[in-house]
């Protein structure tokens, strides 16, 4: 409140000021003022400059405190998200526990197709609840920092990829640099590392079609303080309006309707690295394909 | 809760009807003597009443949870095998249920079977006499000892360099020694979440608890590799205060 009043306390003052001298309390001497064309531009102009300058000052500490204020609006969004999916997870473990347990008690009388549809069905639900609980304990739990050989998890993740129904119809590569030297290795949890790498192959698998091109690949850059892995692949593509949402919890794109999966894949990818001080991104384009880049930091 | 003749007397503690229901009824079917309480408070008082052979525990509950039940049962020197049934995801809390003296957990949601299998694992070592290892701050085997308070493994005296995952690993197949543990099992008591191809996660974690131990795979003495259905802690544990 006084910082919206303050701009104005000038006006105040000089209003007060003047008041007083014209009511005659004290002499009100006129002032006359003389100066040749030169100084009176350049005066001007001086003023047009402090005003424009200032004005600029004024609009980037709003426009900033903007953007601070929608940074603080999208974090608590996403906490907001969190707590609501771990809320979800919570009432979603009951239930399935139940039904479970109902299951194993009719499973002897009697036991049809019906029955054996349910129970995929319950399992659905509850791979659901375990990738939820991955959330859950991702922010939570205390990472291990280990250097991480990406030489060795890079092959067996592509090795696990070939092994995967359908891989035969795609043409799946590693492109790992051998010369003067391998890719460093990254300080962070191996185990959660490789859970991030096969999410993102996994999605390059399942949204591309036989015939299509899969690579995964990873390269330093020049100061030798990042390494980035690259899931790419020649599939359809996402279509931009799919693009901004695609580390969402629970998001699926218009590509994925049809295809199996939990829409927490990606998600959960994003909060490992996100927690391994890195960063990922997507380039796709619609009919060519998709480059998902992961930026993690080279270990010390 | 009708008085039963024969079988195990299982003391089912859960704040859901639906669950306690299912599951009682279930582990009828399977031949143990079911009864329920729907709280904590109520647990502690049907132990003296019932005086189970087992309880199996969730954790979050009204009035007195689960967890706060256990302690004052071990309080009161009362070592009834407990199976915690735990559901807050954090690896934290599984830690913290064996460290307050649960013989077993389970996450929720499980398969009723599996429940069942792990009242009879826990009931079998029970019966064989062997000492409770769930309230121990310190497990030997031979020359190795795990201190689980300060998170150390040394062997011969020597402090070994574990990460603390392959720790936890060594830890939980110690407090359940003799007993073939799956790949699955391992992943959801340790690590708590399985993906595709984690089951190598747990093999490359035995690798290097093996190295850690100087322990041969084809000649073990301590953690055995059963073929076709996981690993076992082939060396006696004994629990030290």
């Amino acid at each position: 409140m006084i910082r919206r009043l303050l701009p104005f306390l000038p006006l105040v003052l000089g209003l007060a000021l003047a008041a007083l001298w014209q009511s005659g309390l004290w002499p009100n001497p006129v002032l006359y003022v003389r100066a040749d064309a030169g100084t009176l531009l350049f005066l001007a102009g001086l003023a047009a400059s402090s005003l424009w300058w200032l004005g600029r000052f004024v609009g980037t500490r709003a426009t900033r405190r903007c953007e601070q204020a929608l940074a603080r609006e999208r974090t608590e969004q996403v906490e907001a998200r969190r707590r609501f999916l771990r809320r979800l997870d919570h009432e979603l473990k009951n239930p399935i526990t139940a039904i479970r347990a109902g299951l194993a008690n009719v499973a002897d009388s009697s036991d049809g197709p019906a029955l054996s549809g349910v129970r995929v069905q319950v399992d659905r639900l509850a791979h659901l609840s375990a990738d939820l609980r991955k959330l859950a304990d991702l922010e939570a739990q205390s990472l291990e920092q280990e250097p991480v050989n990406l030489e060795r998890l890079l092959t067996e993740l592509v090795e696990m990829m070939r092994e995967r129904p359908g891989a035969a119809e795609r043409r799946i590569a590693l492109a790992l640099p051998r010369a003067p030297w391998p890719p460093p290795p990254v300080a962070g949890d191996r185990d959660l590392l490789f859970l991030a790498l096969h999410n993102l192959a996994d999605n390059a698998l399942k949204f591309s079609l036989a015939g299509d091109a899969v690579e995964v690949r990873a390269f330093e850059d020049e100061r030798g303080a990042w390494v980035t892995v690259e899931v790419a692949d020649t599939g359809p593509g996402i279509p931009d309006e799919d693009l901004p949402h695609l580390g969402e919890e629970l998001y699926r794109g218009s590509a994925a309707r049809g295809v199996e999966g939990s829409g927490l894949g990606l998600a959960l990818a994003q909060a490992i690295i996100t927690r391994h001080g890195g960063s990922m991104s997507v380039r796709s384009r619609v009919g060519q394909g998709t480059v998902v880049a992961v930026r993690l930091p080279v270990s010390r | 809760m009708e008085a039963c003749e024969r079988g195990n007397r299982i003391l089912l503690v859960d704040d859901e009807a639906a669950i306690t229901d299912q599951l009682s009824a279930f582990l009828a079917r399977s031949g143990f003597c079911v009864a329920v309480a729907s709280d904590g408070e109520a647990a502690l008082s049907q132990v003296e009443r019932f005086r189970p052979h087992l309880i199996v525990l969730d954790v979050l509950m009204p009035r007195l949870d689960g967890r706060e039940a256990l302690r004052r049962l071990r309080q009161a020197d009362d070592w009834t095998p407990v199976i915690l049934l735990t559901q807050v995801g954090s690896p934290g809390e599984r830690a913290m249920a064996l460290d307050e003296g649960a013989d077993d957990y389970l996450n929720k949601p499980f398969e009723p079977y599996e429940l069942a299998a792990r009242i009879r694992a826990v009931l079998r070592r029970a019966r064989a006499g062997a000492p409770s290892l769930a309230g121990a701050h310190r497990l030997r085997s031979g020359q190795l000892e795990l201190d689980r308070r300060s998170r150390r493994v040394s062997l011969d005296g020597r402090e070994l360099p574990v990460t603390a995952r392959a720790l936890a690993l060594l830890e939980y197949m110690m407090l359940h020694p003799d007993e073939v543990l799956c790949r699955d099992r391992l992943l959801d008591a340790v690590w708590g979440w399985d993906y595709p191809a984690a089951t190598r996660a747990v093999d490359s974690r035995i690798a290097e608890l093996r190295r850690a131990l100087n322990d041969a795979a084809e000649a073990p003495r301590f953690v055995e590799t059963v073929i076709g259905e996981g690993y076992r802690f082939i060396g006696g544990v004994e629990a030290e205060p």
